[in-house]
Order: C-alpha cells, then sequence, then structure tokens
C-alpha cells in the first residue's frame, strides 16, 4: 500500500511539470496581453509608450524560454512569482482564498453524503413506490437547475422575501448554508440516484440471497451486506463531486459574493494576471490528484479483492 | 429568599443595563454601507490598478479641484498664480491643513509628492501635464512654484485628477522618496482614512478627525465586495447594502425597477462621457464622406436611448456635451432620416441594383462594425445600428471580441467602425483632443484619412500651448466644428451614473467627474 502511494506521488512530479509547459505555452500564445489588460484596468490610454512601460515592468520584454525557466526556478522553491495587478506573491494571496473555498465546498460536501445517503437508501427500499418517485422527481429537477439561477432563487426567497439568510459575504453558519446548498444540489441528486442503482444491484446478488437463506436478520443484511458493498461506486463518485464542486465554486463564489479562490481566479483570467492563473491550476492539479489519491486508498480499505491484488503483486 | 435573590440580580442587572444603554446607544458609529467589485487596493496616491480611483479619492485631496460647471476651484492650494509666459505657476496653500497622521501639509510636502510622481515618469507618459514639468520649488512654507518647460493650459485641469498628483504624508513615503517602490501607509489629508482591508470581503472608511474642510456626518463607510451585478441588487433590497452609485453597479432594468419602488430614491446624473462610435476615413467605404454622413442620418438614436438605455442617458449629437469646456459651439446635428440618408448615398453612386445592400464599381458597401464581445451594451446597439444601416442599404458586419483584441483593432485602424467613447470629465475635451494625435488611439486611425489631420493635430497643439483663452475657443470650435463636418465621430448617447438608496440616506448628490463619489457630503439617520 505504502509503495503504491509513493509510486502515485511521484508520478506526480512529470505530471505538474507537464501541465505546467501546457498552462505557460496556452497563456503566452494565446490572444492575450497582461500589458493591455493591466493598462485598462489602470484607465491608461494603451499607446505604444505605455504598453513598453507596462511590458517592462511586468517583465514580459524577455524572450519566452527565460521567462519559463525564471518561473520554474522560483516555483520549485514555492515562490510563484508576483501578481501583475497587486504585485503582491501570487501564493499568498491563493492560499489566503483557498481556506474559504475548501470550507465552502467541504460544507457541500457533508450536505450531499448526509442528504444523498438517507434519501438514496429510502428510494431503493421503497423502489417504486411514492418515496422512490419523490426523489426521482427531486432529482430530475435538481439535476436540471444551473447553480447561478437556484442561487438568485434561493436569495430572493430566504433573504429578499423572508428575510431570515444573510444574502451575501462570509460570516457565521447563516452565511454557508444558501451558497454550500446551491453548490451541493446537482452532486446531491446525481449521488441519490447512484446509491439507489447500487443498493438495488446489491439487492440482487447471490451474496445477498445467500444471507437471506442463512436466515440473517433483514437489517443486517440491508447494512453489512448490501450497503457497503454497494457504496464502492459512490466513493469514486464522491471524489468527482470534489473536484466538481471546487471548478463550481467559482459561479458559486460570484453569486454570493464568497471571498474564494475561484473567485479570485475568475478575476485574475479578466485581468490576464498570468502568475496567479498558473499558480491556481497547479494548486487544483494538486488538490484532484490528492483527492483521487485519497479515493483509491478508500477504495482498498472498503473492497478487500483489491488490496489482495495489490498485496499479490507487492 | 430565593425570590430575593433573583429580585436583586435583575435589579442589578436593570440598574447596570441603563448605565451603560446610553454608552452603547452613542457607540454604534453611524455607517454607509457602499459595495464595489473588489477591494481598493493598498491605495498608493500615485499609482493605478487596483487601486480604485473612487476610494483614492476619498483618502488623498489635490491642490485644485474640477468644479461641476467644468471651472477649476481652490483646494488645497488657495490661490495661484499663472506668469505671462504661461511657464511659471505660482501656488498658495492652504494654511492649517494636516495629514490624518498629525503631519503638515506645506510646500515641502507638495515638493516631495511632485518628486516622487516625476520619478517613476514612464508611467504616466498618457498625461500630458507630466513631461511639462521642469521642477517643483518651494517658496516658503506655504508657497510652492510648479515651473514648465513649454505651456500647458489644462495643467490645472490634469492637477485635479484622481491620480497622479494628489499628496501623501511624507511621513508614509518610503526611505528611497520613490512612492513606486512601496508607501508605509495610505496617509492623505483627505475627509476619510482607509481602517481594515479585509481580502474579498470588505474594506473599512472612518471620517478623518484632523480634516481641514466640513467633517463628514457619517462616521463609517464599510465597501463590501460585491463582483455580480445581481447579488448588488439583491444586496441592497435586503438591506445589506445602503447605496448603489455609479456607471455599471446594477443593470438598467433594474435600476427601472427600483425607480418604480416607492421605497427607494433614485436619481440620473448630468451627462458625464460620450458613448460614441469612431468611423474610419481611411479604410473601405467609410473613406467617402458621402458614406460617412449617410451613416449618421441613418441611426434612430432616440430608439436606442429608449429602448436599450431606458432613458437613462441622453441622445448625444455631438462629440462631447456641450456643457463641457469650450464644446458649447451650436454644430447643426445630423438629423434621424432614412431618406436623407438613401439619397446621398444614390448621389455618391451607391445604387441598389438587386439585394437589400447598394453597390458601386461592382463593390458591396459593407462595413466592419467591432465591439467588445462581453458587452451585452454594446452588443445590443452594435444589433440595432446593424438594422438601421441595412434599412439604407448599408451592410454591416458586426465583429465581437475581447477587450485586448479590440484594443489592438484600434490602434491598428482595422475597422469602419468602432465603439470609442469619450473619457469623461475632467478629461475632456482637452486630455481627448490631445490623445487624438497619438496613432495607438482609435480616433487617430479614424481621422488619418482626411485630408486636414495634420492640420487638425497643430491645431490641437497650439490650443494645448495657448495662453490666450479666446484663442483657444476659436482653435477648439476649428477642431471641432472640422470632426463634426467630416463626420469621423458617431456619437450615440452621454453616458450617466445612477444612483439609488433608501429613504434614512440623505444629502446624496452626484460629483463632478466619473471617479469621485461626494461621500462627505452624505448623511444617514
Amino acid at each position: 500500500m505504502l509503495l503504491f502511494i509513493l509510486k502515485r506521488l511521484l508520478a506526480l512530479i512529470p505530471l505538474l511539470l507537464a501541465i505546467s509547459v501546457l498552462v505557460f505555452l496556452i497563456l503566452h500564445f494565446g490572444n492575450n496581453d497582461p500589458a493591455m489588460a493591466y493598462l485598462r484596468l489602470s484607465h491608461i490610454p494603451p499607446t505604444d509608450l505605455a504598453l513598453e512601460a507596462a511590458r517592462e515592468s511586468l517583465g514580459l520584454n524577455r524572450p519566452l524560454s527565460v521567462q519559463y525557466l525564471d518561473w520554474l526556478g522560483k516555483a520549485v522553491r514555492l515562490d510563484f512569482g508576483m501578481s501583475y495587478v497587486t504585485g503582491k506573491p501570487v501564493l499568498e494571496r491563493l492560499l489566503y482564498y483557498l481556506p474559504n473555498t475548501l470550507y465552502l465546498a467541504g460544507f457541500s460536501l457533508m450536505i450531499t453524503i448526509f442528504l444523498s445517503l438517507p434519501l438514496g437508501i429510502i428510494s431503493a427500499l421503497r423502489k417504486d413506490r411514492w418515496p422512490d418517485h419523490l426523489t426521482r422527481a427531486m432529482a430530475f429537477v435538481g439535476v436540471s437547475t444551473p447553480s447561478f439561477w437556484l442561487g438568485f432563487l434561493l436569495v430572493f426567497f430566504f433573504s429578499v422575501k423572508l428575510g431570515w439568510l444573510p444574502a451575501l459575504g462570509k460570516g457565521g453558519i447563516t452565511h454557508v448554508l444558501m451558497p454550500a446548498f446551491t453548490l451541493s444540489l446537482m452532486s446531491m441528486c446525481i449521488n441519490t440516484r447512484l446509491i439507489r442503482a447500487s443498493m438495488l444491484e446489491q439487492m440482487n446478488s447471490r451474496s445477498v440471497l445467500y444471507a437471506r437463506v442463512r436466515g440473517i436478520h433483514e437489517k443486517r443484511i440491508v447494512g453489512s451486506h448490501i450497503l457497503k458493498n454497494a457504496m464502492i461506486p459512490v466513493v469514486t463518485a464522491i471524489g468527482m463531486h470534489i473536484g466538481e464542486m471546487l471548478g463550481g465554486a467559482v459561479v458559486v463564489e460570484i453569486i454570493f459574493a464568497w471571498p474564494g479562490v475561484g473567485r479570485y481566479a475568475v478575476s485574475a483570467i479578466y485581468n490576464r494576471d498570468f502568475p496567479v492563473m498558473q499558480c491556481f491550476i497547479l494548486m487544483m492539479t494538486l488538490i484532484f490528484v490528492f483527492c483521487n489519491l485519497g479515493v483509491d486508498i478508500l477504495y482498498a480499505w472498503l473492497d478487500p479483492r483489491i488490496r489482495y491484488r495489490e498485496g499479490g503483486k507487492a | 429568599m430565593k425570590n430575593r435573590i433573583i429580585s436583586t440580580i435583575a435589579a442589578l442587572l436593570t440598574i447596570t443595563i441603563s448605565l451603560f444603554l446610553p454608552v452603547i446607544v452613542q457607540a454604534v458609529p453611524k455607517t454607509l454601507v457602499y459595495s464595489w467589485s473588489g477591494n481598493v487596493g493598498p491605495l498608493n496616491p500615485h499609482l493605478y490598478s487596483p487601486n480604485q480611483m473612487f476610494a483614492q479619492s476619498m483618502v488623498y485631496e489635490s491642490l485644485v479641484r474640477y468644479g461641476s460647471d467644468g471651472q477649476v476651484i481652490p483646494w488645497l492650494a488657495e490661490s495661484w498664480e499663472v506668469s505671462a509666459d504661461g511657464c511659471d505657476y505660482l501656488f498658495h496653500l492652504r494654511k492649517g491643513v494636516f495629514f490624518s497622521d498629525g503631519t503638515p501639509f506645506d510646500a515641502l510636502a507638495v515638493k516631495k509628492n511632485h518628486d516622487a510622481v516625476l520619478a517613476n515618469a514612464k508611467r504616466h507618459t498618457w498625461l500630458g501635464l507630466i513631461d511639462k514639468i521642469k521642477e517643483t520649488k518651494v517658496i516658503d512654507t506655504y508657497t510652492v512654484k510648479l515651473v514648465l518647460t513649454e505651456p500647458y493650459y489644462p495643467l490645472l485641469y490634469d492637477m485635479s485628477l484622481a491620480r497622479p498628483m494628489r499628496y501623501l504624508s511624507p511621513s508614509a513615503l518610503p526611505k528611497s522618496g520613490n512612492s513606486a517602490d512601496d508607501i508605509k501607509a495610505p496617509i492623505g489629508t483627505g475627509p476619510w482614512t482607509l481602517a481594515e482591508s479585509r481580502l474579498g470581503e470588505y474594506d473599512l472608511f472612518k471620517r478623518n478627525d484632523r480634516y481641514w474642510g466640513k467633517k463628514p456626518a457619517i462616521d463609517r463607510i464599510l465597501v463590501k465586495v460585491i463582483p455580480d451585478h445581481n447579488t448588488r441588487a439583491m444586496a441592497f433590497a435586503t438591506g445589506e447594502v445602503d447605496l448603489i452609485y455609479g456607471e455599471d453597479q446594477i443593470s438598467l432594468d433594474t435600476f427601472d425597477r427600483f425607480k418604480n419602488d416607492p421605497r427607494y430614491t433614485t436619481a440620473i446624473s448630468p451627462p458625464m462621457a460620450t458613448r460614441a462610435l469612431a468611423i474610419n476615413s481611411k479604410r473601405g467605404p467609410t473613406r467617402e464622406l458621402a458614406v460617412r454622413q449617410a451613416i449618421q442620418h441613418a441611426v434612430n438614436k432616440e430608439a436606442i436611448v429608449k429602448g436599450i438605455f431606458l432613458n437613462t442617458e441622453i441622445k448625444a449629437d455631438t462629440l462631447f456635451w456641450p456643457n463641457k469646456p469650450y464644446c458649447d459651439l451650436d454644430l447643426p446635428p445630423y438629423e434621424y432620416n432614412p431618406g436623407k440618408s438613401e439619397q446621398i448615398l444614390e448621389q455618391a453612386g451607391w445604387q441598389k441594383t438587386h439585394g437589400p445592400f447598394r453597390t458601386k464599381d461592382k463593390k458591396n458597401l459593407t462595413v466592419d462594425l467591432c465591439f467588445t464581445g462581453n458587452n451585452a451594451l454594446e452588443k445590443t446597439v452594435a444589433e440595432v445600428l446593424q438594422a438601421d444601416l441595412k434599412n439604407v442599404g448599408i451592410q454591416a458586419n458586426l465583429i465581437g471580441e475581447e477587450a485586448d483584441s479590440l484594443s489592438r483593432r484600434q490602434k491598428g485602424g482595422n475597422f469602419n467602425l468602432i465603439f470609442n467613447g469619450t473619457w469623461g470629465s475632467p478629461y475632456d475635451p482637452h486630455a481627448y483632443c490631445s490623445s487624438m494625435r497619438v496613432p495607438s488611439h482609435a480616433d487617430y486611425q479614424a481621422q488619418s484619412g482626411l485630408s486636414m489631420k495634420e492640420e487638425i493635430d497643430r491645431k490641437i497643439g497650439l490650443t494645448l500651448s495657448s495662453t490666450d483663452q479666446e484663442k483657444r475657443h476659436l482653435l477648439y470650435r476649428e477642431i471641432l466644428s472640422t470632426l463634426h463636418n467630416q463626420a469621423v465621430y458617431l456619437p450615440i448617447s452621454y453616458t450617466t451614473e445612477i444612483l439609488v438608496h433608501g429613504k434614512k440616506i440623505h444629502n446624496v448628490s452626484f460629483g463632478p467627474t466619473l471617479h469621485e463619489i461626494p461621500f462627505a457630503t452624505m448623511s444617514i439617520q
């Protein structure tokens, strides 16, 4: 198992390197000019002289290879350069905003898990009866609802009309409820359906049939025979939902004025703030890879067959 | 016994609360909540983005100010004298002015700030004033002399801008004296001080109790970070934001909704800048004066103002609003008249042989109309223009691009019509006209096909260095009339700012320029 983790971590190095080159090339060969963007933001007319001065102060007048190597040399020492817009260290800013996004995504994940589990189980156990129809309808609507629309709808209802919840910003637990629900609805609906399908599949398996034959109590069958086995695909899906939430957080952060890293990255894209974009993409790659690694480990723990295979190879 | 203990405690509590109540009531500061799309930045008075102009104007002041009627009014300088040759400006500073940290504002502070700005002159080349300043001399504690290399009439206008000619406390300058390196703290003489900044959340301003002028009635201004228009509108509706003020704060239909809501007060400012398109006199069919004039007559501006801007903007007939300095010229407007437009095109040889569009010498009457792709308003206006032009037989290709590409197109002159608004007060008309001489501007490219382009540029130069106001009036008349008659601009509307607030806020008015919000005169119940 340790070897497996180590191998995965080592594979991360060429991956990050490849991504950094790719991102660098895409940014610099695209139709983007940070100097022009800087002047636009500063309300300075883009005369040739002003552009030249801006390029010089942003270090964009050097050859591309020099720019990349310079950036890489610093990046391995965790110095991701200065933002073109603020002139402050990029990593510092991203790490400042990151916890807010993780908090939001974490809270959403909790909502997803705690709501989808009972809903999925009930709809599987009461298949084709009213609880199943209800969750099916809910899942249908939930998956089809775009988050920006749902967000505004919630704000309109709970903040403007009822005055129960604050419309925006970060603060106590009341502040996180609406953004987290908005962010989690789609994953929650997908997850509910997945749990239902996976449970139904297990219910028809032979192990369950034999367990019944052995006269094991129905509660135990559902708990340890069906549910545990049904969880394996769900764990994979949750790993992907984390990625979805970190990505989806961008929209939700803008709607709810949530001071997260996604919103910061979007403003960086708009401002052509290359150092921020590079660091953000690498940071997200790292988070994704670690999430997947976590899922794989959990997988091995849940499914002994995987563990034995790995063990056999080693 | 138990009852007695309870009643004693209750009595003690009541006394304590009643003792502290007045303190508690007094201690709640009067706070006005405003919102902006990002944080206001480190508030370096001499630098640009990410410093936000409205916030720089709250903390820092200038020697002179741009008044609402376009006149320059005394501010940190009580008076000034200009030498006969227009090269020396002697400023008499206001006495008894202190920076918010207690440092006195005097001639030396002015000199140190000017020197800091000039040390970074490369970043300020866009501003005419910067390369005209030879030196700043301290005459005595409250007198300072600005020596120029050549006369420059808009000097006082340039001095009134939100940046870079504003004054930071010398105690906050870094050791190098160059504010471009960094500043120690944002300390100015203005009515507000920056008390706290939380990234991505808010910036908090407090009243400057050392302020020399009338002190603000509000204790604190809280500026929340809200990037989205709809979120801002929702936050306003829930009372989490008190004031909506500015150019691009909420969508126009939201403004329309608030306008009809009796709980709110709304207002629209006088014209600030001009929403216009530049028409290229050097490329394609728009090289012909007749085509440019026909475009002018073909566009129904009234319908655009009513249908798209919901009457929040004002129909524009000339490049600058007539109330701007030197711009009241009584130029005859090109009225909306598709018949006349078609007649002009017919006379110029553009015929409708088959199909809806005209041709001449087997060439189609087709123009490229360029706009910022993600700007919904520009896109809608462009679509209406396309329909209006089709009406008279001109085919318009709509080209929507992102802002950077559009800037490149402007620089290269690669357009027939392109959105190119004026900069508004206090830049109009002098700074805007000055920029017409610079090839990277759409204006230069649009005018470059005119036979009298050299003459126009020469006259702009003469105007800026002229010390005789009568002569300037005459020169501006010649320049602006020529541009109007040559139809190289298609003015659509004069842009405005809007404001919305609830009934508890009073005395809200518009600032004379786009970059200042007069928080200091507002009051709150």
